[in-house]
């Protein structure tokens, strides 16, 4: 077959795809080659294969208009309760990714909640005072019964412990007393 | 002999199909049934190839059928409802096949080489699809691989333009006539035995 006259020439030939001018022009090409006879009958055997092949079409549920209108009918309307058989296995097929969905949107407002309430106990536990260091070693040295507790914030109780041990023993002046 | 381009009847046709899916689209259910009742055992057959199983195609259809309703108002081209339909359907068997956890078939090798001159030249007597040579014909279609064997019978069966093959199959029309050309090959390579000089 050479490049005047394709396949792809010949089939739309067939299908009745070219103008009069193409088609007469492929026509009396395919009718001198050889090559073009050649794939003509394959091309008509197809078609004509095809075609009776789809004249013995099956008597199948599918192409009842009554089964179809039953769907259309379970698709428009999927809250009522009661329904044809073949429409109920078709909802539970529809309600299945439905209710996985209601099923993870209720597991992220739970995870939420958790999450907020963790936050807020988080939040609790940090009100608490936090002592600095120095603190923290005044109130072990008070505590350990070396010092008595400055519980006075003036100068002179302050000025008087300090003589009492010929130091500054204590940077901060007074220990809180809350 | 050849069938030349005669609009008229063609037309006519397209006309009336027009006007159906026009009254459709309002929610004619009349309309709707008349279109299912021209389209569908087309969709059948197409998903029952593709599926190669009759109840899977039985529910695709109907599947098909569900979802066109519900779009057709998206139909741009009126004259295009076939190829819209038959695009609906491969969706759908797709969708069948992914939730099946079934991949698609990749391009076979198969063809690869093959010679056309070799294919015998069928009779006329070849024409009629008897029983067997349906048999035949449904086995050698089953060697192709699914992509090629629907692309192919878009074509043949189906009588769809490349162009609207190209856009069902989400293809390249280079491609769509590559594998065509490809599945013809394979399909007569197959079918040569039995036709051209049996007696």
């Amino acid at each position: 077959m050479s490049n005047v006259c394709r396949e792809q020439d010949l089939d739309a030939l067939l299908a009745g795809e070219l103008s009069l001018a193409d088609a007469e022009r492929v026509r009396a090409h395919s009718e001198t080659c050889a090559a073009c006879n050649h794939a003509l009958a394959w091309l008509k055997l197809e078609r004509g294969w095809m075609a009776q092949r789809a004249r013995r079409m099956p008597a199948r549920p599918a192409l009842n208009f009554a089964a179809l209108e039953a769907r259309l009918a379970a698709a428009n309307a999927p809250a009522r309760p009661a329904s044809a058989p073949g429409v109920a296995s078709r909802r539970s097929e529809r309600a299945t990714p439905r209710r996985r969905s209601d099923w993870s949107h209720r597991a992220v407002m739970a995870l939420g909640a958790v999450a907020a309430v963790s936050f807020i106990l988080f939040s609790v536990t940090q009100v608490r005072p936090v002592h600095s260091t120095e603190e923290l070693w005044s109130q072990d040295v008070l505590a350990s019964g070396l010092l008595q507790a400055c519980v006075d914030p003036s100068g002179e109780a302050v000025a008087a412990l300090e003589d009492r041990f010929s130091a500054c023993l204590i940077a901060s002046p007074a220990v809180p007393t809350y | 002999m050849f069938a030349a381009r005669d609009d008229a009847p063609e037309a006519e046709a397209h006309e009336g199909e027009r006007a159906l899916l026009r009254r459709a689209r309002t929610g004619d259910p009349v309309a709707f049934r008349l279109l299912f009742e021209r389209h569908s055992p087309a969709v059948w057959r197409f998903l029952k190839d593709s599926f190669r199983d009759e109840a899977a195609a039985d529910e695709a259809t109907q599947e098909t059928f569900v979802r066109a309703h519900g779009r057709l108002a998206t139909l741009r081209d009126e004259d295009r409802l076939a190829s819209w339909l038959l695009g609906i359907a491969r969706l759908v068997f797709l969708e069948a096949r992914r939730s099946r956890g079934v991949h698609l078939d990749v391009d076979g090798e198969e063809s690869e080489g093959l010679v056309e001159a070799v294919l015998p030249t069928p009779t006329p007597e070849d024409l009629l699809l008897d029983r067997e040579t349906e048999a035949l014909l449904t086995q050698a279609l089953g060697h192709l691989t699914e992509v090629r064997r629907s692309a192919l019978l878009l074509r043949i069966d189906h009588g769809l333009p490349y162009e609207e093959i190209a856009q069902v199959m989400g293809w390249s029309l280079p491609k769509v006539k590559n594998e065509i050309h490809r599945a013809r090959l394979q399909l007569r390579e197959r079918l040569a035995a039995h036709v051209g000089g049996r007696s």
